[in-house]
């Protein structure tokens, strides 16, 4: 039996892919919550925004108050489906609980930076009537569709659609359009500003990272199994549909910064954006096509550990699931 | 959006900019003008301002500190030039002049400015120009964006880094002379005070003091909102509060006055909760408290999840710090796997104002008559600290005996230890009415070594100097509330601390677990002790004893180090001398020695914090004014003398989140050298407290590192950290299991399923292996 077999396989014991129940708990240790995230300095914050850094976060508040749910929606319509395996849905199972946490995230932070309940509608609506925000979605929406009349993966076509819905989600979605979400909180962050919202999108960029962890893991897990699937013309399609993410989050960050703003272009913008759709396809083992640098130095404060100074921030890197008994003659 | 489309002024002032970044990067090994000039120029937008592109090359500059170092000496001199233009714009040219406009706006006391232009020539000519050159870039930020004066509204900065320097030490000088010594300090980075100082000195209300201590309220409505009254007006002026909850009565007690039942403590801190957040810190930092508990008190297992994350928003407090305060008597218990007795304090009343023997008595008479509101395993109880401790970094271990029986302040029986503060490094008697206050400061070792070695002269005379402007800083302090006023001065404790020790370490390259680090550390300790002693005496001399004297140990011909049997003493004969002194002068401070976190002083002065081994070679800090990077400057040092400082072992050192351990083709030496707080030994790290305890009068905030804690490792190192003499522990610190995805460095090509075998190992030692992290 192989992952993608149609199925609901119950069986965890023995364990077919133990990976996937590791990365389930190693979550379940991460867990946070939005009550521990404090917003109130942002607001101080946005009182001294110039109008084009205000259009940019409205625009970014804007994104992500539908970007979790259209993920979320795509792992109940589709991924839990077909992963066809008890303790990878397990992580599935916690994914989406993240995902909500997420969705909250936002929602408060909405309420939180747009008073306003028309306001607040309108940013809910950008889906359908703000062009830059549109197009993303539309995007993902085509991705979703593409696999839903699969009720199961019979054929080698149904597993190869299935794989580039899987690798859409994790590398252009969340592993893209949200990276690129990413870099503007932290510019904002390297300037000292929305410390609350930077806050949270630590939380948010952990768990995506690890969803895109999960869902590569799964893409390598089908590569062992069926490795005749990684033909040249699925190659060609992730990198067509991975240039697609580019072009969409790229006119997406020329209605956000227009004609630039300090340390953050459109150039800079598209270099990094490149750099980071490389880095996907060098994980999946793809041919890299771009060959750009990342030029946004405050993105490299992301990879280096969290000196919290505990006057000023709550830590981010307490676990919540603790072992073991009470020993006195434990080595430590 | 390319220089085609910029204005031509915009062009030109990128060219000044970057002629500006090569003229700054002179003397600079390692330094290329042109990584930073270019991309100024190339970035230029239109509009953008000579200021604009001065903070965009500093940007870039700062974010090559990771590669190169010296970087951060670059964007911290572009920083300064930044500063000094910005100063310039308000026509301020010499230090009288800032001093005067401060005063103008409000900002300064008439008698500091009073003072200045009495001695405007004078202290104008004590302004080292080229003391700026000692920041780095980090250091300098935070000085400007926290510390500096800034105008009420168009909030530009009043003055340069080292006016503020050098009006700190005004605002405690009664002479230029004191002036003078005081900002030789400070300038050359060897000594900072504790931030309330560094924020408020010189202030039209000059709160000079880090800490306050509240003893538990009565048990009762009155006392409790008394309490919460004190806080708030205690918190507002920048000071961290400790307070004990442990007269409290406990869930369930019966209330006398309504025939109803308590609810226990929980509710009570629910509010304090809420109240020590509303009221932020003179708007500079949120206000920040550590309840202590008696770990006697029956809501003991509530007060230990006040902090999770699951359960009832009703019984948590989110901005609440928690510390358990441990009788002897428990930890006993805990080593025998015995039974612990829960009381409710209303009662036991005697419980809360006992320790030592007395309450050991007390305990086991109330265990007798059947008072217990219950009775659990010590050990069930002991784990559920470590749990606390392992999912929240809270719930602070402190041990209420020794923090008693060694304290110069506890002599007579009604002066009692009721807890520690903020930061565990506090020891002082409280009551209901006495507020322990702490004035605090730190010498910064790293600028009293070389390569060469120690300089202990050095050492003594900083010293000397802290504790003659620490003892100062209690007579010019605004004190908020009466309670926090009379107890500090009657007891007029200062609390003189250190940071740099891990840099001490490296340039003299003693790797942190080593016989000669903890031979160093002690003899360090020993030597501030002692200067400080023989200060504080020399003091009493001039100015007299503090008002409390008589009713100190030190009275009664014991001084501190007398506790501690085993203690290393280096200086025999010296510390005879100060017997003698104390006993014919007394003391001018009841307590002198505290080794606070120093978080924020440390990152201006450039060093490790306190006694802390690093916690990795390269970090980014987070602080009010954003995200920083910083790499260990010692490793870049040596991995370049070797020439293995390249892109290949730099993005190695990045992939394995600062840990040089793993890395091929790094000798063996450096790797011991630089191992990280999560690679040492922790017993090391408690030893070497163990060994400073006999030099620290009051106590030290020590935190732990356990990448991937179990309740079994925990207990067994906090019990060894109590059987070691350590009168308090601050963090555990423990490592997130899961991460963010690395943008910046390179994956490998090809990602492979984990082979069979690291599956298999991964499931067998979920804790320990790396592939569950």
């Amino acid at each position: 039996m192989t992952l993608l077999d149609p199925g609901m396989d119950l069986t965890l014991r023995p364990m077919r892919y133990p990976d996937f129940y590791e990365q389930y708990r190693a979550a379940i240790r991460n867990t946070w919550t939005v009550e521990e995230v404090d917003l109130a300095s942002d607001l101080a914050d946005l009182a001294k925004f110039t109008d084009a850094e205000r259009h940019l976060i409205n625009r970014l508040v804007a994104f992500f108050a539908t970007g979790d749910t259209i993920v979320a929606n795509n792992l109940v319509l589709n991924l839990y489906k077909h992963v066809n395996s008890p303790e990878g849905r397990l992580y599935l199972s916690r994914q989406l609980f993240e995902e909500a946490v997420h969705v909250q995230f936002y929602l408060t932070l909405l309420d939180t930076y747009l008073p306003d309940p028309e306001d607040r509608a309108k940013a809910f609506a950008a889906v359908e009537h703000i062009p830059s925000i549109k197009e993303k979605a539309d995007f993902c929406f085509r991705w979703i569709d593409s696999i839903d009349r699969l009720d199961a993966l019979r054929s080698r076509e149904d597993r190869k659609a299935f794989l580039l819905n899987l690798i859409c989600f994790a590398a252009c979605i969340e592993g893209l359009f949200f990276y690129g979400a990413f870099a503007y909180v932290y510019w904002l962050r390297s300037r000292g500003l929305l410390d609350g919202l930077a806050t949270g999108t630590n939380w948010v960029f952990r768990d995506e990272s690890c969803h895109m962890n999960f869902a590569f893991s799964v893409v390598d897990v089908v590569r062992r199994e069926e490795p005749e699937l990684f033909d040249d013309a699925l190659t060609e399609s992730v990198s067509r549909m991975l240039d697609e993410a580019v072009a969409c989050e790229l006119q997406f960050a020329e209605d956000l910064i227009g004609s630039g703003l300090p340390g953050m272009t459109v150039p800079d913008m598209k270099s990094y954006l490149e750099y980071v759709a490389d880095q996907r396809l060098a994980r999946l083992g793809m041919p890299t096509r771009y060959g750009a640098k990342n030029p946004f130095g405050f993105m490299a404060l992301q990879d280096v550990q969290e000196l919290t100074n505990f006057f000023e921030r709550r830590p981010t890197a307490y676990q919540v699931a603790v072992s073991g008994t009470v020993d006195l003659d434990e080595d430590f | 959006m390319s220089i085609s489309t910029a204005a031509p002024l915009a062009r030109d002032t990128a060219e000044l900019v970057a002629d500006l970044v090569h003229r700054l990067s002179e003397g600079l090994d390692g330094v290329d003008a042109a990584e930073v000039a270019g991309p100024v120029v190339a970035g230029v937008w239109p509009g953008a301002t000579e200021t604009d592109l001065r903070s965009r090359a500093i940007e870039i500059a700062a974010s090559l500190v990771v590669r190169e170092p010296a970087y951060s000496r670059l964007a911290a001199r572009l920083l300064s030039r930044h500063i000094a233009a910005e100063v310039a714009d308000s026509g301020i040219a010499h230090f009288s002049d800032s001093v005067r406009h401060s005063h103008r706006e409000g900002l300064l006391s008439d008698g500091v400015a009073e003072f200045v232009a009495t001695n405007a020539a004078a202290l104008d000519a004590l302004i080292d120009t080229e003391a700026d050159d000692r920041f780095g870039y980090f250091g300098l930020r935070t000085v400007y964006d926290r510390y500096l004066l800034r105008h009420p509204h168009h909030r530009g900065v009043l003055e340069t880094p080292q006016h503020f320097f050098l009006r700190v030490a005004c605002g405690l000088a009664e002479s230029v002379a004191d002036a003078a010594e005081l900002y030789a300090l400070m300038s050359t980075l060897s000594y900072l005070p504790s931030s309330p100082t560094l924020f408020n000195s010189g202030s039209r209300r000059s709160q000079l003091s880090s800490c306050f201590l509240l003893d538990s309220p009565r048990d009762e409505l009155e006392s409790i909102y008394d309490r919460y009254g004190q806080v708030a007006r205690l918190s507002k002026y920048a000071g961290g509060i400790g307070i004990s909850w442990s007269k409290v009565r406990s869930r369930g007690s019966l209330i006398r006055g309504t025939n109803g039942h308590s609810n226990g403590i929980v509710p009570w801190l629910r509010t304090l909760d809420s109240s020590v957040a509303a009221v932020n810190q003179g708007g500079r930092r949120k206000g920040a408290a550590c309840v202590y508990l008696a770990t006697w008190h029956a809501d003991v297992e509530e007060f230990l999840e006040l902090r999770d994350n699951t359960g009832s928003e009703d019984r948590r407090t989110h901005n609440l710090n928690l510390a358990n305060w441990i009788p002897d008597e428990f930890m006993r218990r805990v080593e025998a796997d015995a039974e612990w007795s829960l009381f409710d304090p209303k009662d036991v009343p005697e419980l809360a104002d006992t320790w030592g023997e007395e309450f050991d008595r007390h305990y086991r008479a109330a265990e007798a008559a059947g008072k217990a509101v219950r009775t659990v395993a010590a050990r069930e109880l002991y784990g559920r600290m470590m749990r606390t401790l392992a999912q929240t970094g809270n719930g602070w271990m402190t041990f209420a005996d020794v923090s008693n029986r060694t304290c110069n302040q506890t002599a007579k029986p009604e002066n009692v230890v009721h807890l520690s503060n903020l930061c565990t490094e506090i020891l002082e008697v409280t009551s209901d009415s006495e507020t322990a206050v702490c004035n605090l400061g730190s010498v910064n070792l790293a600028a009293h070594c070389t390569p060469d070695g120690f300089d202990f002269d050095r050492l003594a005379a900083s010293v000397r100097t802290a504790v003659t402007f620490l003892d100062r800083t209690i007579d010019l302090s605004y004190y908020p509330t009466p309670e926090a006023e009379k107890a500090n001065k009657k007891w007029r404790p200062i609390g003189l601390g250190l940071m740099g020790l891990a840099d001490v370490f490296f340039t003299l390259r003693l790797p942190f677990d080593s016989p000669e680090a903890l031979r160093l550390s002690t003899r360090i300790s020993e030597h501030i002790a002692l200067a400080a002693y023989e200060t504080s005496a020399e003091l009493a001399a001039r100015l007299g004893a503090h008002p409390s004297y008589e009713d100190t140990r030190a009275a009664r011909g014991v001084l501190h180090v007398d506790h501690w049997p085993d203690a290393r003493i280096s200086e025999p004969a010296r510390w005879e001398r100060v017997r003698a002194a104390v006993a014919e002068h007394g003391l001018r401070n009841s307590l002198m020695i505290a080794i606070a976190p120093t978080a924020t002083i440390a990152a201006i002065a450039g060093s490790a914090e306190c006694t802390e081994p690093v916690v990795t070679n390269v970090f980014k800090r987070e602080t009010l004014s954003g995200e920083f990077i910083q790499v260990n400057r010692y490793l870049v040092a040596d991995l370049a003398a070797r020439g293995l400082w390249n892109e290949d072992v730099r993005q190695a050192i990045l992939r394995a989140e600062g840990s040089i351990a793993d890395i091929p083709g790094i000798p063996d030496d450096l790797k011991l050298l630089y191992r990280t707080a999560w690679e040492l030994p922790q017993r090391a790290l408690i030893d070497l407290a163990a060994g400073r305890t006999p030099f620290i009068d009051q106590s030290q905030s020590l935190n732990l590192f356990m990448a991937s804690p179990t309740i079994g490792k925990l207990s067994s190192m906090y019990a060894y950290a109590w059987r070691s003499g350590l009168k308090t522990t601050y963090y555990l610190r423990s490592r997130p299991a899961t991460r963010i995805n690395q943008t910046t460095v390179s994956v490998p090509a090809q990602a492979q399923v984990p082979s069979a075998e690291a599956v298999a190992c991964s499931l067998e030692n979920p804790e320990t292996c790396e592939a569950c992290q």
